[in-house]
C-alpha cells in the first residue's frame, strides 16, 4: 500500500519537472528575441552579444529550442588575461624603467635628471591605479596595495631610516615609508626647491640615493612577485572557480571591486582629505601630497580603471572588451527595461564630470573650495549605493567578510 | 464546551513514545548545533569579538561574558546531551532553555527564525513529561513509564502547525506570488548547481513554480500531516522540501533538520515505537560491547497517566494563543511591513525578503553646523553593519550609541542623522531614513517610527 503511494509521488515529481522544462523553453525563446531587439538600440549592448551563448537543448528533451546562459568562466578569463595580467605586466615594465631613471639620477644628480625621474614616477603611479583594486591571492597575502600606496607618508620614519640606514622595508611599520608615496616625498618633499632636492642627492654622506633605490627595488621585487604568482596553475584555478561562494573568484573580485570603490577610491582619495570623516579638512591626506599637482590626475586615472573594469575593456586596447560585470548585470536583468548597469555607467560619467571641475592639486582644493570636493564625494557615494546595495542584490553576492547562518 | 475541554484535558492520553523520541532528536540536534556553532568560530566572531551588541528592546541587561561566554556553550552542550539521554531531564531542559535563550538575547544581530523556534520548543518541553520513558531517568529509577496526556503531545503538533501555516500565509503577497521575488534573485544566482544551474534555475517559470509550491507547501502541510490518510506522503514532502532548501540555501543552517525531525511527532505510536526500538537495538550492540548489563528500555508502560497539571495546561494554552496572535501585531503599524519591519520578527516570516542597505551616520554640531561622517566599521563587525543597514530599530539603537560615544569624546550639541539607502526584493534602492531627522530626538519604543520614509511601491497581501 505504501509503496504505491511512493510511486505516485515519483510520477508526480516527473510530471512536475517535465512541465517546467517545456514552459521554460517557451519563455526563453521570448527572452532571446527581446535581447536581440535590445541590442539594436543601445551601443553599449554591443558587448552583450558575446555574453549570450546559445546552447543546443539536450536531444532527449524532444525540443530543438535554445536556452540562454551566461558564461561565467569567459568573464573570469577576460578579467585574468585581458585586464589583470596586462596591467601587472605594464606596471612591472614601467617600474623597471623607473629603476633605470633612478639609477641615472643617483649617478648624476641634476635638475634635468630629476625631472626625467619624476615623469617616470608619475607614469608608474598612473599604471598602479589599474592594479590596486585586485587585492587577491598573493597580492593580498603580502599586503601589496598597502606597501605600494599607503598614505599619508610617514616622513619622520623615512628621515630616521635614511639617517640610521637601519631599516627593514618588509616590516609593517615601514609600509607608510615606502611605495609611490614614499617616492613622492623623496622626489618632491625633501627640499624647498629642485636645487635643494638635488643637493641632498649630491651629498653622498646623506644616503638619500640609497634609500631611493631601495624603495624602487622593493616595488619592482613585489610587483614581479605578484605578477609571477599569476602562473599557469593559479590562473587555471582562478578561471575555473566560477561558483557563487564566498571564496570563489567571481565573488572575491566583485567584493574587492566594491571595497576598492568605497575605501580606496571614495574614502582615501576624496573623502578623507575633504574632512568627511573628521571635523576639519585634511589637505595632507591626498595621494602624492608632495608632488602637489598630481593628486587629481591619479584619482581621474583610478576612475578610468574602475570604468574599464566594470565594462570589461581590455587594458591594452580600450576599444575591445569582453564579458564584464556590466554584461553579467544585463544578463540577470534581461527581462527588465531599466538596467542597473546603465545607471551605474551614468553615475560613473557624473563622477568624471565632477572630477574634471576640481583643481589639479586636491590639497589646494580642500582648502580653497571644499564644497566642490564634498559634492564630488556625494556623487561617488551615490554609486557606492548602486554597487553595494543594488548590484550585490541583483548578483546575490554576499559581502565576503560577514559569515553566519541566515533564514 | 467546558465539558469537551475537561474530558480532553483529563481523559485522553497517549503512549509516551512520541514525546520520548521528540526529546531525543531535539536534544541530539541541539547538541550538534552547539558543536557546529563552536567549530565555525562563531562564538568568537559573533559574541566575543564585537565591541558593541545590538539589544532586544527590554533586554538591554543581557551581556556577553567575554571569553567566559564559552561557558554558556559548555552548559548548553551538557544540557542538550542530558536532554537527549533523558538524564535529570527537567533540570536539563530548563537549563537548556535558559542558556540558549540567553545566548540569543546577547545580540539581536544573530536573530534567526529557527533560533526563536528552538527557544519556543525548549520552553514547551520544560513543561512536558518527556523524560520518564526511554530515558536514563527511567532506567535508573526502574519505574515503568506512564502514559502521557494527549494535550502534552498535541501542544507540540499545534505549535509546529502554526509555524508552517504562518510561514505559508506570509508568502501570500504580490512580491512572492506575482513577481516570484525574492526567489527569482536567489535561484538565478544558483547557476553553479550541477545540471540544473545553467538552465532550470535561470527560467522565470521555475521561479514562479518554486514560489507557488513553497507557499502551498507551507499552508497545506500542517493539514496533510494531521490527517492519518495523507500523513505518509506529507512526510515524504517534508523531507524533500527541506532537503531542497538545504541544497539551494546552504546558509539556512540547522533549520531543515529541526523541521524534519519535528514533523515525526505527527506519526502514531507504532512508528515511534519502531524508531525507538531501532535506537535501542543499536544501543544494545554498543552496551554489550562495553560489557554493560542489558536492560529493556522500551518496556511496557503503566496504565495510569502522568499527573496532569491544570496550571501547565492553562499556561501552554496561553502560549498557543499568543503564538496565534503575535504575528499579526504588524497590523497595528502603518506602512509596508517588509520595508519598515515593525512587527516582522517572531512571526515565522522565513526566507521571505531580500534586503540590502548602505548607511552612513552624520554627526552634527547643531550650533556650529559642522559635521562629519562615522565609519561604521570602527564600531561594528561587518555582519552587524550588514544587519543594521536595513533594520530601523538597529539604526536607532546605533545612533544613540554614537551620540553617547561622541558626548564622552567631548563633542557638544550633538545631532545624529542617517544617510541610508535600502533595496527590497530587487527593486531599485531608495532612501530609507528621513535624512533630516535627528535620531537622538526619539527613543526606542513600540510606537510607530515616523522617520522611516515610505516604500515607493505597494506590496499587496497578508
Amino acid at each position: 500500500m505504501r509503496m504505491k503511494r511512493y510511486r505516485y509521488l515519483i510520477l508526480f515529481a516527473l510530471m512536475f519537472i517535465q512541465c517546467s522544462t517545456d514552459d521554460a523553453d517557451e519563455i526563453n525563446l521570448n527572452l532571446a528575441e527581446e535581447e536581440i531587439f535590445d541590442n539594436k538600440d543601445s551601443s553599449l549592448a554591443s558587448n552583450n552579444d558575446s555574453t549570450l551563448t546559445e546552447q543546443e537543448a539536450t536531444p532527449d528533451s524532444g525540443n530543438s529550442n535554445t536556452t540562454i546562459s551566461f558564461e561565467h568562466k569567459e568573464m573570469l578569463i577576460n578579467w585574468a588575461d585581458n585586464i589583470i595580467l596586462p596591467s601587472l605586466t605594464d606596471l612591472e615594465f614601467s617600474l623597471n624603467q623607473l629603476n633605470e631613471k633612478a639609477t641615472l639620477f643617483v649617478n648624476t644628480p641634476s635638475n634635468d635628471n630629476l625631472l626625467v625621474l619624476r615623469e617616470s614616477w608619475l607614469n608608474s603611479f598612473l599604471k598602479w591605479q589599474h592594479v590596486e583594486m585586485f587585492d587577491l591571492g598573493y597580492a593580498e597575502e603580502i599586503y601589496y596595495k598597502n606597501r605600494l600606496n599607503l598614505y599619508p607618508t610617514n616622513i619622520e620614519r623615512i628621515e630616521d631610516n635614511i639617517s640610521s640606514l637601519d631599516y627593514d622595508l618588509n616590516q609593517s611599520y615601514n609600509f607608510s615609508s615606502q611605495g609611490f608615496n614614499g617616492l613622492d616625498y623623496m622626489l618632491f618633499g625633501i627640499g624647498q626647491d629642485d636645487d635643494e632636492i638635488v643637493s641632498k642627492y649630491l651629498a653622498e654622506d646623506l644616503n638619500y640615493d640609497k634609500y631611493l633605490i631601495d624603495l624602487i627595488d622593493k616595488m619592482v621585487e613585489l610587483t614581479l612577485a605578484v605578477k609571477n604568482s599569476w602562473n599557469d596553475e593559479f590562473r587555471e584555478s582562478f578561471i575555473n572557480s566560477i561558483d557563487n561562494t564566498s571564496t570563489s573568484s567571481i565573488n572575491t573580485i566583485i567584493n574587492d571591486f566594491v571595497y576598492y570603490f568605497e575605501k580606496g577610491f571614495r574614502a582615501n582619495k576624496i573623502g578623507i582629505p575633504a574632512g568627511v570623516f573628521s571635523n576639519n579638512v585634511l589637505p595632507d591626506r591626498v595621494e602624492a601630497y608632495h608632488g602637489k599637482i598630481y593628486s587629481k590626475l591619479l584619482v581621474t586615472e583610478a576612475s578610468y580603471a574602475i570604468d574599464n573594469f566594470f565594462n570589461g575593456r581590455y587594458y591594452n586596447d580600450n576599444d575591445s572588451s569582453g564579458l564584464s560585470i556590466n554584461a553579467y548585470l544585463n544578463f540577470i536583468e534581461n527581462d527588465q527595461d531599466e538596467k542597473l548597469a546603465e545607471k551605474i555607467n551614468e553615475q560613473l560619467d557624473k563622477i568624471f564630470a565632477q572630477l574634471d571641475q576640481l583643481d589639479n592639486d586636491l590639497s589646494m582644493q580642500v582648502v580653497e573650495n571644499n564644497l566642490s570636493m564634498l559634492s564630488t564625494y556625494d556623487v561617488i557615494q551615490a554609486n557606492v549605493v548602486l554597487l553595494k546595495v543594488d548590484m550585490l542584490q541583483k548578483l546575490n553576492i554576499n559581502v565576503d567578510y560577514a559569515d553566519a547562518d541566515g533564514d | 464546551m467546558y465539558k469537551i475541554v475537561q474530558d480532553y484535558y483529563s481523559k485522553k492520553n497517549e503512549h509516551p513514545a512520541s514525546l520520548a523520541l521528540f526529546r531525543i532528536t531535539f536534544g541530539g540536534l541541539m547538541f550538534f548545533s552547539f558543536l557546529r556553532f563552536w567549530s565555525k568560530g562563531w562564538i568568537e566572531t559573533l559574541y566575543i569579538n564585537p565591541s558593541y551588541h545590538f539589544k532586544y528592546f527590554g533586554f538591554e541587561w543581557v551581556i556577553d561574558f567575554g571569553p567566559y561566554t564559552y561557558l554558556l556553550f559548555v552548559i548548553g552542550l551538557i544540557a542538550s546531551f542530558f536532554v537527549m539521554i533523558g538524564y535529570k531531564y527537567r533540570a536539563a531542559i530548563i537549563s537548556f532553555f535558559l542558556v540558549f535563550t540567553y545566548i540569543e538575547l546577547i545580540d539581536k544581530t544573530t536573530y534567526l527564525n529557527h533560533y526563536y523556534l528552538t527557544s519556543c520548543l525548549a520552553f514547551v518541553l520544560c513543561f512536558l513529561p518527556a523524560g520518564n520513558y526511554f530515558s536514563l531517568d527511567s532506567y535508573f529509577s526502574g519505574q515503568k513509564g506512564n502514559r502521557v496526556p494527549a494535550w502534552s503531545v498535541d501542544v507540540l503538533k499545534i505549535f509546529i502547525c502554526i509555524v508552517y501555516f504562518y510561514a505559508g500565509i506570509a508568502k501570500i503577497n504580490s512580491d512572492w506570488l506575482l513577481e516570484a521575488q525574492p526567489l527569482s534573485l536567489w535561484l538565478k544566482s544558483k547557476y553553479d548547481l550541477p545540471l540544473i544551474g545553467q538552465n532550470l534555475m535561470q527560467y522565470r517559470v521555475t521561479h514562479y513554480l518554486a514560489s507557488w509550491f513553497g507557499m502551498l507547501y507551507d499552508v497545506c502541510i500542517p493539514f496533510f500531516l494531521l490527517f492519518s490518510r495523507t500523513r505518509h506522503i506529507a512526510f515524504v514532502f517534508v523531507v524533500i522540501f527541506h532537503v531542497l532548501t538545504r541544497i539551494f540555501f546552504p546558509s539556512i543552517g540547522m533549520f531543515p533538520y529541526i523541521m524534519i525531525s519535528s514533523a515525526v511527532i505527527f506519526f502514531d505510536t507504532r512508528v515511534h515505537l519502531k524508531l525507538l526500538s531501532f535506537i535501542e537495538s543499536t544501543l544494545v550492540i554498543t552496551t554489550s560491547f562495553l560489557g554493560l548489563k542489558k536492560k529493556q528500555l522500551t518496556t511496557n508502560i503503566q496504565a495510569q497517566t502522568s499527573q496532569a497539571n491544570q496550571l501547565i495546561f492553562f499556561l501552554l494554552g496561553c502560549f498557543l494563543i499568543i503564538q496565534l496572535l503575535f504575528p499579526f501585531r504588524y497590523l497595528m503599524y502603518p506602512g509596508e511591513l517588509f520595508w519598515n519591519e515593525q512587527g516582522y520578527r517572531f512571526s515565522w516570516r522565513v526566507m521571505l525578503v531580500e534586503k540590502r542597505g548602505d548607511i552612513t551616520f552624520k554627526i552634527k554640531d547643531s550650533v556650529s553646523q559642522r559635521f562629519f561622517y562615522v565609519k561604521n566599521e570602527d564600531f561594528l563587525t561587518p555582519f552587524q553593519e550588514k544587519q543594521m543597514s536595513f533594520q530601523p530599530d538597529f539604526i536607532l539603537e546605533f545612533a544613540h550609541h554614537l551620540g553617547a560615544y561622541y558626548k564622552d569624546e567631548g563633542h557638544q550639541n550633538i545631532q545624529v542623522f542617517a544617510d541610508s539607502f535600502v533595496a527590497l526584493n530587487g527593486r531599485p534602492s531608495q532612501r530609507f531614513i528621513d535624512p533630516n531627522f535627528n535620531l537622538l530626538n526619539t527613543e526606542e519604543s513600540f510606537k510607530n517610527k515616523e522617520w522611516i520614509l515610505p516604500l515607493n511601491d505597494e506590496i499587496k497581501g497578508l
